[in-house]
């Protein structure tokens, strides 16, 4: 008996060293600490004062480091964004420093700076323009200079606008690759509505519409000495440094009228469910929420407090739910987000493991239900104005918070004591506080939900819900080509138009000549870019005048062939022998039309268009629909680009020739880029061309040994 | 949000060159004192307001995950907020019971599912009802978040932890009146930790690697990269470890982990702000000293094995494409370690380092183009990196191209004296900017000491980068940017994709 009874003992206490480090030992408890209270916070004053030329400066002394930093805040914003011309405020920001000033470049000026380890930047966001700047005490005279020029002088270099430019274009192109952005941008264009200042965003038609002078004008009516509050701190002497400003900014007397107050938000609600699809994530990214309010409402400080209690913190109802008890997200969050000016967003965040996607949005209206319908918990109150409350010395822990505070207060119009009453009111919230403003502003019927992620992956559908699921289209809007804005042929453009085409004739070996080649045909490597990789394709391009055509494509795995007489024709690939489509018909045709000896001879044909559409423009079409706009040098005569609508979907498409060699007697390109917008989808470099070798439909028209049938075809 | 998250040593843990403030006034700030038991505290004295940040760096990372158990220091990283026998339960004794009770009927589960083919379905079905029962029962105990909420009620700010390969950091800042908080939840936390919820934060650990690398391009090109680039080192593993490994973790396996481990000797903490050293002294003596000592962990032993050639790797992804170049290089003790950090900033810094002004501003072809001198972490031999994105309308071809070109430029022409000393007054700002963060320096001062042996040379690595000349530039380039250590990774869009980014999906979903 004994026996037993012990190696049970034994074996309980094996057991349950399993998942003990330590034995029980008594340690020090939490509660039996006492704090002493924290001395009184020192808050410093900066020193106000306006300039003669009426800019308003704010300085403040910190002799810790031997640093000085400032920045000028600007009335401005891209609420000011032109509907046609988005972006141009955040372009004009970025230029402002990168095109330099009358005197330096910017590249100039990134040298000198990082020689003395100092920096200067710009930008513009929604409602605000900032000019910042950071140095080493010892450099600070050099770096004001260099930063009154940028303020106050801006050059602007076409080079660097085109560099903005072109990095706004690849970032648009990256927009959709990171699905918690997407989530993010497409929940706020949504509640603030796509068409409204706070909500539309930059297309490449809007880079396509922004020129250099709007950038120019954008910086002069905004930044201007009235419309400016410049803060400095750091290791100076507050009178000295007042009268350095003075001296440096006080001959700037520029005005311009008062800037307009910017745009109100649109208050409306716009319930929904959302969905963007994206299949190479394994969670979903969801933002769900409202149009909320500003930081002054009464009803913030308990707004803040609910808000942490439902998502703010490991505390938190939605952490403790989704997170710690289902393990379904990594990262969920709820917060009250109020802006100083306008109303910001009440959102609840996160992403959840795809399959857990239904589960998860339930979950967050279940919590959002539960915290209007009754009161929450003596402890949750406390713990949420605890956070906030015994935390708050770190709003004051260095001097840079008190100054960037206390201009931001004035730009808004808040009064200098906000932070305090902000935390008196805090203090004071109630349980009831937080049940009645959940009630008021936390209204689930007004709920816009936006949901990325793959939807094949999600477990339940999304429509489970019970509301109607909308579908986001992500696709990026591609600009309007050049193509496409024709001009109406009258007779004065008509003439033009030939007598321009007779002068490309001319260089290109003279109308008889082309008007005696009747075949043509050219071996060529094409290398299309596929984004990322480039692929080499072998390619025989036939041609009869004036519409018979064949091409030939061999790429490393398999060929392709295509033919067309006119009237019909085949394409033998892969998947074996077909007849020609509709859209298929239309695209040989198209290649057909765009063989350089036919085309040139288009004034010969009566059943064609040729039209003048401005310097060096020939507009070239036919009754069967074909037209392609001839982009020739005025000087020359010799023919630039030829620029095309291709396919379905009408991509524009530009061939931008090179290289032209003497065939024969007349003048052929052995290149061309095949550019899509800005990309360039192949190069086309010819071995070699045959002229009138004799070629006929016949010879042309024979279809290639297809693949047997039931054979497997071989990917491309 | 805050929450306990692991970061490669990407970002956060590269050296910064740092000088100029007289080391002599500085040390006027600084006690350093070690326990008995090993453990290191340096005290860094600031009193501009009353706040203290503090720093624990356990010099343990990633890179000590045993095989199969990737991620299990960063498992164990989570536990560490899951609170002690008295934060955290309602009834420890029960609670213990029941966890144990997991591990009972979980081991039985193993057994069963080791049979292999052999393994009875019904059994193990019958098993699983069982465990997720008993998981129930324990989890009934605990007190959800008691352990970080005690820390954001007491006002404090900051709070995080990272698991990065060379070692684990945990860090918050409080208002100077807690400070013997700090030393009391800090050191029950290591004394004493109970790994709680450990099968609900598995999941949640699942769910932060498919937000950080499943569903990020960035994340998987770079779990790529670090694979491809490091054949047998643990280096090839990302911190937060591989799917299936995270999905088996066991209670046990973490609490071995953390044995052996979180050692004293191993642990350095970093505490900067109002505070008097003193009263650390006696708050360290008082809470810290009952950490028993342990023996020093070693390293892993596995060296990663020359690499005779380069490697490329594609990695499919629907986003516009980018591209990781990355070469090997020695260890942060190597005596060339300042000129890597030279090269670094040549070739990156800012506007005008090489990479920047060639393919971003003058070429237009890259939206951006960066480089990190030593990724993933500095202990052991790792990689000198680069990273490219190029603009739209341009190739990864034509920025590797270009990128190459750069290489080649440092490898055979010597920069300027200029360029030299623009960078040495850089690093030496950059010291005098980070002398005004207690938590930067909290960070900064354990990270010397433990991977430099002194956290003086926060301060020396100052005059280790004004010895590097010209010639020790190209030296250092033509010997390691060599074709043959060279690990190239790059998305590819699938066929599908090409020109547009994604369709809306039908209605009915």
């Amino acid at each position: 008996m004994k026996i037993v009874i012990v190696s049970l003992l034994l074996c309980a206490a094996l057991a349950s060293a399993q998942t003990e480090v330590r034995h029980a030992i008594v340690l020090p408890s939490y509660k039996d600490l006492k704090y002493p209270p924290l001395p009184p916070l020192k808050v410093p004053e900066p020193v106000e004062a306006t300039l003669s030329n009426g800019m308003k400066i704010l300085l403040l002394e910190d002799h810790e480091l031997p640093l000085v930093s400032g920045a000028a805040l600007i009335r401005t914003g891209n609420l000011f964004d032109p509907p046609d011309k988005r972006g141009l405020a955040g372009l004009t920001g970025e230029v402002l420093r990168s095109g330099g000033t009358k005197t330096k470049t910017g590249d100039q000026l990134d040298q000198d700076l990082e020689n003395v380890a100092a920096s200067i930047e710009s930008q513009i966001v929604e409602t605000s323009g900032t000019l910042t700047f950071s140095c080493l005490k010892d450099n600070t005279d050099q770096v004001l200079g260099l930063f009154r020029d940028l303020l106050t002088t801006a050059e602007f270099r076409q080079d660097k606008v085109d560099l903005a430019k072109t990095q706004t274009r690849s970032a648009i192109s990256r927009r959709n690759d990171d699905p918690d952005s997407i989530a993010d941008r497409e929940f706020s264009d949504i509640v603030y509505g796509r068409n409204t200042p706070y909500g539309w965003r930059v297309e490449y038609s809007d880079i396509d519409n922004i020129q250099r002078q709007d950038l120019i004008n954008f910086y002069h009516r905004y930044y201007f000495p009235a419309n400016i509050t410049l803060e400095v701190y750091g290791d100076f002497s507050a009178t000295e440094l007042r009268a350095k400003l003075e001296q440096i900014f006080g001959s700037w007397k520029y005005t311009q009228p008062p800037v307009p107050s910017f745009p109100k938000v649109i208050e409306k609600v716009s319930p929904g469910v959302y969905l963007a699809s994206k299949d190479d994530t394994t969670q979903t990214f969801f933002n769900v929420g409202e149009l909320g309010g500003e930081l002054r409402d009464k009803d913030y400080p308990a707004l803040e407090v609910a808000a942490e209690i439902l998502g703010g913190g490991f505390s938190s109802r939605l952490f403790r739910n989704v997170r710690t008890a289902h393990g379904w997200a990594y990262s969920i969050s709820a917060s009250w987000n109020a802006n100083y000016d306008h109303p910001g967003t009440f959102v609840i965040s996160g992403s959840t493991q795809s399959a857990h996607t239904v589960d998860t949005l339930k979950a967050v209206g279940e919590e959002l239900e539960k915290i209007r319908a009754a009161e929450v918990t003596d402890e949750e109150l406390q713990t949420a104005k605890d956070t906030v409350l015994n935390g708050f010395v770190f709003n004051f822990d260095r001097p840079s918070k008190t100054i960037n505070r206390l201009l931001t207060y004035q730009y808004y119009g808040y009064p200098k004591d906000f932070i305090f009453q902000y935390q008196k009111a805090i203090a004071a919230v109630t349980k009831a506080d937080v049940l009645r403003v959940a009630q008021k502003y936390f209204l689930p019927k007004n709920l816009t939900y936006v949901a990325v992620g793959n939807p094949k992956e999600f477990g339940a559908p999304l429509a489970s819900l019970g509301i109607k699921v909308e579908p986001i289209d992500l696709t990026i809007p591609e600009p309007k080509p050049e193509a496409a804005q024709a001009t109406a042929p009258t007779p004065a453009t008509l003439a033009k138009g030939k007598e321009l085409l007779q002068r490309v004739q001319q260089a290109l070996g003279g109308a008889d000549k082309l008007a005696a080649v009747k075949d043509l045909q050219y071996h060529a490597e094409v290398e299309a870019f596929t984004p990322g990789v480039s692929i080499k394709v072998k390619q025989t391009n036939s041609w009869i005048a004036p519409s018979t055509i064949r091409q030939d494509n061999e790429l490393p795995v398999f060929k392709q062939s295509e033919y067309y007489d006119g009237k019909s024709g085949w394409l033998a690939s892969v998947q074996g022998m077909r007849g020609l489509s509709p859209p298929l018909i239309k695209q040989i045709r198209g290649e057909a039309f765009r063989q350089l000896p036919g085309l040139m001879m288009s004034d010969r044909d009566a059943d064609r268009t040729v039209n003048y559409a401005g310097d060096g423009l020939l507009d070239i079409s036919s009754k069967d629909d074909e037209s392609v706009r001839l982009i020739v040098d005025e000087k020359t005569g010799v023919p630039l680009k030829l620029a095309f609508q291709q396919g379905e979907g009408g991509t524009a498409v530009e061939n931008v020739f090179s290289d032209w060699r003497d065939v024969d007697g007349i003048r052929l390109p052995f290149h061309w880029d095949v550019m899509q917008g800005d990309k360039k989808a192949a190069g086309v470099t010819v071995q070699n061309y045959k002229i009138n070798s004799g070629l006929t439909p016949e010879v042309l028209g024979q279809k290639p040994a297809t693949a047997p049938p039931g054979s497997p075809a071989v990917k491309p | 949000m805050r929450s306990p998250i692991f970061r490669p040593a990407l970002l956060l843990l590269c050296p910064l060159l740092l000088a100029a403030q007289s080391l002599k006034d500085f040390e006027k700030r600084v006690t350093e004192f070690t326990l008995a038991n090993g453990l290191h505290f340096i005290v860094f004295e600031r009193h501009e307001a009353p706040v203290v940040s503090f720093h624990s760096y356990v010099n343990a990372g990633s890179v000590d995950d045993p095989s199969g158990e990737t991620g299990i220091a960063h498992m164990f990283e989570h536990m560490a907020f899951k609170g002690t026998q008295t934060i955290g339960t309602k009834n420890y004794p029960l609670e213990r019971k029941a966890m144990d009770e997991v591990e009972h009927i979980y081991d039985q589960y193993d057994a069963e599912r080791n049979k292999g083919l052999k393994a009875d379905p019904k059994k193990l079905a019958d098993l699983q009802q069982q465990l997720k029962a008993a998981m129930e029962k324990a989890d009934s105990y605990v007190i959800p978040n008691a352990y970080p909420e005690l820390i954001e009620e007491n006002g404090g700010v900051g709070m995080n932890a990272g698991t990065a390969e060379d070692a684990t950091n945990y860090f918050y800042n409080f208002p100077r009146n807690r400070l013997e908080l700090w030393f009391l939840l800090e050191s029950q936390r290591f004394y004493d930790p109970v790994f709680r919820e450990f099968y609900k934060e598995r999941d949640v650990v699942r769910e932060e690697r498919r937000m950080r690398v499943e569903s990020s391009p960035q994340g998987q090109l770079f779990e790529a990269l670090l694979a491809t680039a490091f054949e047998a080192h643990p280096y090839r593993n990302m911190p937060g470890g591989w799917a299936s490994d995270i999905e088996n973790f066991r209670l046990t396996e973490a609490i071995a982990f953390y044995k052996k481990y979180y050692v004293p000797a191993n642990i350095t903490i970093g505490i900067a702000g109002d505070v008097d050293p003193k009263e650390c002294r006696r708050l360290a003596d008082k809470y810290f000293s009952i950490l028993p000592s342990g023996p020093l962990p070693s390293g892993p032993r596995t060296i990663e094995p020359p690499q005779k050639g380069e490697k490329r790797v594609e990695v499919e992804s629907p986003a516009q494409p980018f591209m990781a170049i990355a070469y090997k290089r020695p260890n942060q003790n190597d005596k060339d370690d300042p000129v890597f950090d030279v090269l670094g900033e040549i070739l990156a810094g800012e506007r005008t380092g090489l990479l920047y002004t060639d393919l971003v501003r003058d070429k237009k072809i890259a939206l951006a183009a960066a480089a990190d001198p030593d990724s993933p972490g500095g202990k052991y031999p790792g990689l000198f990196l680069f990273f490219l994105v190029p603009n739209r309308g341009h190739t990864l071809e034509e920025n590797e191209k270009a990128c190459n070109d750069i290489i080649e430029r440092v490898r055979t022409q010597k920069v300027t004296g200029d360029t030299l000393q623009r960078i040495k007054t850089k690093v030496r700002a950059g010291l005098i900017r980070r002398l005004d963060s207690n938590s930067g320096m909290a960070d900064a001062l354990t990270f010397y000491h433990v991977n430099y042996g002194d956290w003086r040379k926060l301060f020396t690595i100052i005059d280790d980068i004004d010895k590097v000349t010209p010639d020790d530039v190209v030296r250092v380039a033509k010997q390691y940017l060599v074709r043959e250590t060279r690990t190239v990774v790059y998305t590819v869009q699938p066929p599908a994709t090409a020109n547009s980014t994604g369709k809306a999906e039908g209605a009915g979903q």
